[in-house]
């Protein structure tokens, strides 16, 4: 697998405050890579760095091999999206998805067929003449992700492209989005705050903090194996108890069970019912217990089985296999 | 994308400024030709006590208050009630007091000419209705100066109230009379308030307006109601009096901040409060 | 219309008494028949339009008045939109301080202003007086071509020049093609508003006139000094007319009351 894109001990500092400290990560060509983190984690200034926006502080901008820390943008030959679409008002969607062409002095011919298919490819084809005040968000969005992809860019960035659509869109638009990537194999750099966008669409997921990268990889890889805490948590995690050696251990809710059949190994811990949450398919039941340390925990089980009672109130055991318990980096 | 060298492009401009206005204008208060700084002083301080001078200073702010009321007063309600109107002539009214902006000061003004005369149509009413025996005097009089300064600046003050008004959200009014407050109380204890930002803005606009105005208290004035304009005029072209001049400037200066400074002040403590 | 509210609706119609009705009595005054601003006015006749076609100094002066304001808007926009683009657009340190001076010759009072130029630079400096004249318009309008610019440039979403420079424009490029087609509204506006205050000032065209060159406004002034004949109603008029059809084309283009300052209507 090539690099499509790397930083090297990439800083990036504003006054006092550092957005990104120090990091190195590298983008390998082909493949969806998420940048996934809370606000002010450094995810969209790493890709403004990426897109020549912002220059670092220190460091280096590796693309497709070349030093690119100093080229200013529109040297890159990448494509970005932005949140808000950024489309031209003044030109019509076809004028927009065509700009980068008309400054690449591409015949007017070939202009043409490249708009028509980057049009065809996001499937708004039949909208090239309307002008982008007309269209709906969804629709403006795809204008702009064609208008990026008309340039055939070394790297495609998106910045938060979904976080301004409607839920039911916004689902729709994860599947093409990965649709869009698989078909024109072209290497993406997403970034976003939610981690359920980024576990479907990615190929490899990079969780950041503080300007600091907390765990990579792919999104099985990550989510059944959080490396600490801040990960578990951003991920959904909800199980957080301690160890009797003081380690930190994490469960998922579906691999706790509720009774008194013991396992060899692994987790019991009696408790008491603190809530039942009714859910059709499932129960989520909320335990009140003690840790190995002492620690006052509630822990919540998906309880399936409708055979299993629970009542708030009622005493009863949780356990878990030692094979379903994570353990943490704190 | 910011970048140093876009920066750049405002130096024309702070070129121009200083020349053609921050330069010229400081050395005009401070240093006019063959005038010191100490006459200037001593000038000003003579106009402050001076009862002559002191009636023109009087007068120039004593009538830049009323018009500063009586535009308000009238002002409000014309913005309030198309601020709150849902006919398609609020638009049109709105235009149309808007629209005398865009006039010069001497053809508004001049039709205060014609109606405030001798043989005008004001004082022609007068009579024919009774009030009085003979058309009185109505020009070149304090009222003179504040019709037509009210005329000037109504404009100004219906703006910012509209603004002002068209902020304040009128599901405030529906909240209030639902706990049952009327409509009086409503008008006075929910949109007054929140539109006293704009009406404090009004006030700055036309003070400041009323008090530098030459134009209007010049035709409507005559040489027995002076104001702060007309006397600057008169020592810059008439007399040629360099200390007087500056010294006037500095007053009419000083009050325009003050006032400016004034709204500022209140507003901040408004935005807090 | 407005019933409901019987107090505000009578301060209203004066409020509107008072801004329109001199207005409307200087028109009829024009088409008077007689030789005096009596009322009622004797007769109908055009013979003060006439008349105010025939007298030079006003027509001589309408054509410099215009030429001043055509200049000065033009200078006011050609150096006001860059200052627009370095706040907005540019890093530059204390960027309120700056735009607060920009904005500070509305403040001044402009009888201290065209006081100022007059003797500084036209007696202090020996310049001549249209010079003069030329920067004291054009200083006066920079703060509408600063602010009304920079209303428009503040509604445009700044990712676009990004958008234009990543996908390959440099910057000069990235504002021609993009970002001044943005500020087209705001340029009509400011230039507008510009051309019209500068036509109908007062206090600097009186303070730094000339003998050759002398504006509308001015000469009518001094006019009302000498003779109290409906001609200047006449030229008021004309000017009403000529006012007008500005303001038709400002609702066509931009929207009337958006001009003066974010009123949306």
């Amino acid at each position: 697998m090539t690099t499509a894109a790397e930083f090297v001990g990439v800083t990036q500092r504003f006054g006092d405050f550092t957005a990104v400290d120090d990091i190195d990560l590298a983008i390998p060509t082909g493949q969806l890579t998420t940048l996934l983190g809370p606000s002010g984690c450094g995810k969209t200034t790493s890709l403004r760095m990426l897109a020549g926006y912002t220059q670092p502080t220190a460091g280096r901008i590796m693309i497709a091999g070349t030093d690119a820390t100093r080229m200013p943008p529109e040297k890159r030959g990448l494509g970005m999206v932005f949140q808000s679409y950024a489309l031209f008002p003044h030109m019509s969607v076809a004028e927009n998805v065509g700009y980068g062409l008309k400054l690449r002095k591409v015949p007017t011919a070939e202009r043409t067929r490249r708009v028509a298919e980057a049009l065809d490819l996001v499937g708004l084809g039949h909208l090239a003449a309307s002008r982008p005040k007309k269209l709906s968000g969804g629709q403006q969005q795809r204008v702009a992700l064609a208008r990026a992809i008309a340039i055939t860019p070394t790297l495609l960035l998106l910045d938060e492209p979904l976080s301004n659509l409607d839920a039911r869109l916004r689902v729709q638009m994860r599947a093409e989005i990965r649709r869009i990537q698989a078909e024109t194999g072209l290497t993406v750099v997403l970034v976003t705050h939610d981690q359920d966008e980024a576990l479907e669409m990615s190929d490899r997921m990079v969780l950041m903090r503080a300007g600091k990268i907390m765990q990579e990889g792919a999104p099985v890889d990550v989510f059944s194996a959080p490396a600490n805490r801040f990960v578990a948590e951003f991920l959904g995690y909800e199980n957080f108890l301690t160890a009797a050696d003081s380690s930190l251990l994490t469960v998922r809710p579906e691999h706790l069970a509720l009774g008194s059949a013991p396992a060899a190994g692994g987790l019991h811990l009696d408790g008491v019912v603190a809530d039942v949450a009714y859910r059709g398919v499932d129960r989520l039941v909320t335990v009140e217990t003690v840790d190995a340390q002492g620690t006052t925990v509630r822990l919540v089980a998906d309880v399936r089985d409708d055979e299993v009672t629970a009542r708030p109130g009622e005493r009863v055991t949780v356990s878990a296999s030692d094979s379903r318990l994570i353990r943490l980096a704190a | 994308m910011l970048s140093r060298r876009t920066g750049l492009l405002a130096l024309p401009g702070l070129a121009l400024l200083l020349v053609g206005f921050l330069i010229p204008s400081v050395a005009m208060l401070f240093a006019p030709p063959g005038v010191s700084p100490l006459d200037i002083f001593a000038r000003l301080g003579s106009m402050l006590t001076d009862p002559y001078d002191l009636a023109i200073i009087g007068r120039t702010v004593g009538l830049g208050l009323i018009v500063t009321v009586v535009s308000i007063v009238l002002g409000f309600p014309i913005a309030y009630l198309l601020a709150r109107s849902t006919s398609r002539w609020a638009g049109v009214l709105l235009a149309l007091a808007i629209f005398p902006l865009l006039l010069s000061n001497v053809v508004r003004t001049f039709g205060w000419l014609v109606l405030l005369g001798s043989n005008g149509a004001v004082g022609q009413l007068l009579v024919g209705l009774g009030i009085v025996e003979k058309a009185p005097q109505l020009l070149y009089t304090e009222l003179a100066i504040v019709l037509g300064l009210t005329q000037l600046f109504l404009p100004l003050a219906v703006i910012s109230c509209y603004s002002a008004v068209a902020q304040v959200d009128p599901g405030l009014d529906d909240a209030a009379r639902g706990l049952g407050a009327g409509r009086t109380r409503t008008f006075w204890g929910i949109v007054v308030p929140l539109s006293a930002p704009g009406m404090v803005v009004a006030a700055t606009l036309v003070f400041a307006g009323s008090v530098t105005a030459y134009t209007t208290p010049y035709l409507l004035g005559g040489s027995s109601q002076r104001m702060l304009s007309t006397q600057l005029f008169s020592y810059s072209s008439v007399s040629i009096d360099w200390a007087a001049a500056s010294a006037t400037a500095i007053i009419m200066t000083v009050l325009v901040f003050a006032v400016s400074g004034l709204s500022a002040v209140v507003g901040r403590r408004g935005a807090t409060s | 219309m407005k019933t409901s509210r019987p107090v505000a609706a009578s301060l209203a119609v004066a409020g509107y008494i008072v801004m329109i009705v001199p207005i409307l009595f200087v028109v009829a005054t024009a088409f008077t028949g007689g030789r005096s601003l009596r009322f009622p006015p004797e007769g109908f006749s055009l013979r003060w339009f006439e008349a105010a076609f025939a007298y030079s100094p006003f027509v001589s002066a309408l054509v410099s008045s215009l030429e001043l304001a055509l200049l000065a808007t033009l200078l006011a926009l050609a150096i006001g939109v860059p200052v627009t683009l370095a706040i907005h657009r540019g890093r530059l340190p204390g960027k309120g301080i700056v735009e607060g001076l920009f904005l500070s010759p509305l403040i001044v009072p402009e009888l201290v202003v065209g006081l100022a130029l007059y003797q500084q630079l036209i007696i202090g400096l020996r310049l001549d007086n249209f010079p003069v004249l030329l920067i004291g318009h054009t200083v006066l309008m920079l703060p509408y071509a600063v602010r009304v610019t920079g209303a428009s440039l503040a509604l445009a979403d700044p990712s676009v020049e990004e958008a234009a420079r990543g996908l390959g424009a440099s910057p000069i490029r990235a504002f021609f093609s993009v970002t001044l087609p943005l500020l087209r509204p705001g340029i009509f506006s400011a230039g507008l508003l510009s051309f019209v205050t500068s036509f109908n000032n007062v206090p600097l065209s009186l303070l730094l006139q000339s003998r050759e060159f002398r504006t509308l406004p001015v000469t009518m002034l001094d006019y009302v000094q000498q003779s109290y004949d409906p001609m200047v109603a006449a030229t008021s008029t004309i000017i009403l007319a000529g006012t007008v059809v500005v303001a038709v084309i400002a609702e066509r283009t931009v929207g009337f009351a958006r001009i003066f300052g974010g009123i949306n209507r």
